[in-house]
């Protein structure tokens, strides 16, 4: 019946579409935003993250004294403790002008935190001195001609101080937006400008025997600094998010919306197409058919049009997923959970269309065939 | 399970109704409908349904059909009685033993004149292929062979009503109740469908009810009933009967 009726059919694929792709889009977006957040912890890697006992996300810095990598190490649960340095500084190319990146500074020794893959160049050259090796974004951001891009032997100055490219590694983007340069700790020192305590963080492993977990809460009870396992930090730095900024509720917003709009366009759309046939319904009813099959058969009809409309919104959600992915912007993530969830709602939308659809038949008078 | 008595004729009944009752509204806006309706019909008979718009026919035949609950009275329906039947078991009934004709043809103009017609089928449980084979017979019976994948809007009003019958007798029902089935059809193409209708009547396990205000086919029928005022006032027993009456 709704299949033949076409301005309805077209109207509710459309409404549809337009809400799956609203929702999967949107919802895409912001937890592709949210991996932003948390890119710190691909980028550099660690079982543990040693912090000020006042941070409570990744990208919050509160500088610890340099003795405090020796309080970590000290602990029997600990394998090994890695000082980190991060911070935001200004590089200054060829043109004079200034671009700020994201300065991390490895333990030279270790090289724990290195980036995650490296696409030209050796990480040990950071040994050396005045080196760096940058992600993509910096090669892009850091190059005055782009059919000449920033390469390995190039350098720019950071406060002053030469930065000489050995390297160009991949790095998951970072929700400041700032180009990842890695360098050793002691380099990422000379680069920052002096304070009275520098050491960002530091990174540790768990000794043979002890779970992360059981590694923090010992870190903590020992140094009474704040230890975080990965999947701990990430959470946190969630958490932090979702509380202290608009994000989640600006997302949230357009999410509901494109939920409304379907809700309003399939359940106006739905029941007009029931009113409108509700003589063929009558008599389908006289004829002998149950509420029960008038019901299944509208929930069919429901839920196809609602299956057809979730394929084309996902599907326009993944075109535009594979378009954003080749510019990396705006940030774009599409876990399988996520078309599921939008197929759920999907379903759900089609439904209390359809129930309304559904009571006006359980109310209809089979004897309303006879009137005229 | 009614056990329908036979006429002094020796008819056997198909329909029994005694003291019939239906109200619509409470109060003053109350609306009798029907008032204590003694009515009987015969197997093997097509039986007219006549009178001024609002006696209540078309209630009559809803409550015969089983499409519309009443507060009094009793009726039977070849082996059914009606009173004090669960709604479930009432649409049960419809479903194997009610055939419809309406006005306005139902028909679902979205699908093809084959599927319409398998509907009765397809709600009594049959599998798709055996309706389709089925409701392609009984579209050849009604004179539209060939014609099995047009759509209703394809067909002419003639043609709809055909397509109507079929699907009213593709299931075998005991009982076709039709309502004003030519009022939308000129003189001729009424004429053959009431032609087509007496010939489904002619089964001596059959009934077939006609309500109609269209006096040009009151020739067609076995019997008429004359309701007036919520009560069938007389039953003529041939047309000629009635038409004497009315100084035809």
């Amino acid at each position: 019946m709704l299949l033949g009726d076409r301005s309805k059919y077209l109207m509710l694929v459309g409404g549809l579409t337009f809400a799956a792709l609203l929702m999967t889009q949107q919802c895409g977006v912001f937890i592709g935003l949210l991996s932003w957040t948390t890119s710190h912890m691909r980028n550099m890697r660690a079982s543990i993250w040693v912090v000020d006992p006042k941070v409570e996300q990744i990208n919050e810095i509160k500088a610890m004294r340099d003795t405090d990598v020796n309080r970590v190490r000290s602990v029997s649960a600990v394998a090994y403790a890695v000082p980190l340095y991060a911070g935001i500084l200004q590089a200054r190319v060829a043109d004079g002008s200034f671009k700020p990146v994201q300065i991390i500074g490895l333990d030279a020794t270790t090289l724990v935190g290195r980036p995650p893959r490296i696409l030209a160049g050796r990480l040990e050259d950071l040994r050396l001195p005045n080196t760096v090796m940058i992600d993509e974004l910096a090669v892009t951001r850091l190059s005055l001609d782009p059919k000449r891009p920033l390469r390995i032997g190039d350098s720019f100055e950071i406060n002053d101080r030469e930065a000489r490219v050995i390297g160009i590694c991949r790095t998951d983007r970072h929700f400041f937006g700032y180009p990842y340069v890695y360098t050793t700790y002691e380099q990422a020192l000379q680069f920052a400008p002096p304070t009275r305590k520098m050491l960002s963080m530091v990174l540790a492993e768990p000794a043979a025997g002890f779970t992360a977990e059981q590694a923090a809460r010992q870190i903590e009870g020992e140094t009474h600094l704040k230890a975080y396992t990965e999947a701990e930090f990430s959470a946190s730095t969630l958490r932090w998010f979702f509380r202290n900024t608009g994000i989640p509720a600006s997302f949230g917003t357009t999410i509901l919306l494109g939920f409304i709009v379907g809700v309003a366009i399939a359940g106006q759309t739905f029941y007009s197409f029931v009113l409108e046939n509700l003589r063929h319904l009558g008599a389908l009813k006289a004829m002998g058919a149950s509420n029960a099959l008038l019901g299944r058969m509208l929930l069919l009809q429901a839920f196809t049009v609602g299956l057809i409309g979730y394929g084309l919104g996902v599907g326009l959600t993944v075109l535009f997923g594979m378009v954003v992915m080749r510019t990396g912007q705006p940030p774009f993530l599409l876990p399988y959970q996520l078309p599921l969830a939008t197929l759920v709602v999907i379903l759900l939308i089609c439904s209390l269309a359809a129930l309304l659809g559904i009571r006006k038949i359980y109310k209809l008078e089979p004897a309303v065939v006879f009137r005229g | 399970m009614a056990n329908l008595p036979k006429t002094e004729a020796g008819h056997e009944l198909a329909i029994h109704v005694r003291g019939v009752s239906k109200t619509f509204g409470q109060g003053e806006a109350a609306i009798h409908a029907l008032k204590d309706v003694d009515f009987d019909a015969r197997k093997g008979e097509m039986l007219m349904i006549v009178g001024p718009s609002g006696c209540g026919k078309t209630t009559l035949l809803s409550v015969i059909a089983g499409t519309l609950t009443f507060e009094k009275g009793e009726i039977d329906v070849f082996d059914a009685a009606l009173q004090g039947m669960k709604q479930r078991a009432i649409t049960e009934f419809r479903k194997r033993n009610v055939g419809f004709i309406f006005q306005q043809f139902n028909l679902i103009p979205t699908i093809n004149l084959l599927e319409n017609v398998s509907v009765p089928l397809l709600i009594n449980g049959w599998t798709r292929r055996r309706a389709e084979e089925k409701a392609a017979a009984t579209l050849a019976v009604v004179g539209l062979a060939g014609r099995e994948k047009d759509l209703p809007t394809m067909m002419s009003g003639g043609q709809q009503q055909r397509v109507a019958i079929a699907r009213a007798l593709v299931h075998d029902p005991r009982l076709v109740i039709c309502d004003e089935p030519t009022s939308a059809l000129d003189k001729d193409t009424g004429g053959h469908i009431m032609e087509l209708l007496r010939e489904v009547a002619r089964h001596p396990d059959r009934c077939v009810v006609v309500v109609t205000h269209d006096s040009r086919v009151f020739k067609y029928s076995d019997r008429m009933a004359e309701m007036e005022d919520g009560r069938v006032e007389r039953i003529h027993e041939s047309f000629d009967q009635y038409a004497n009456k009315q100084g035809l």
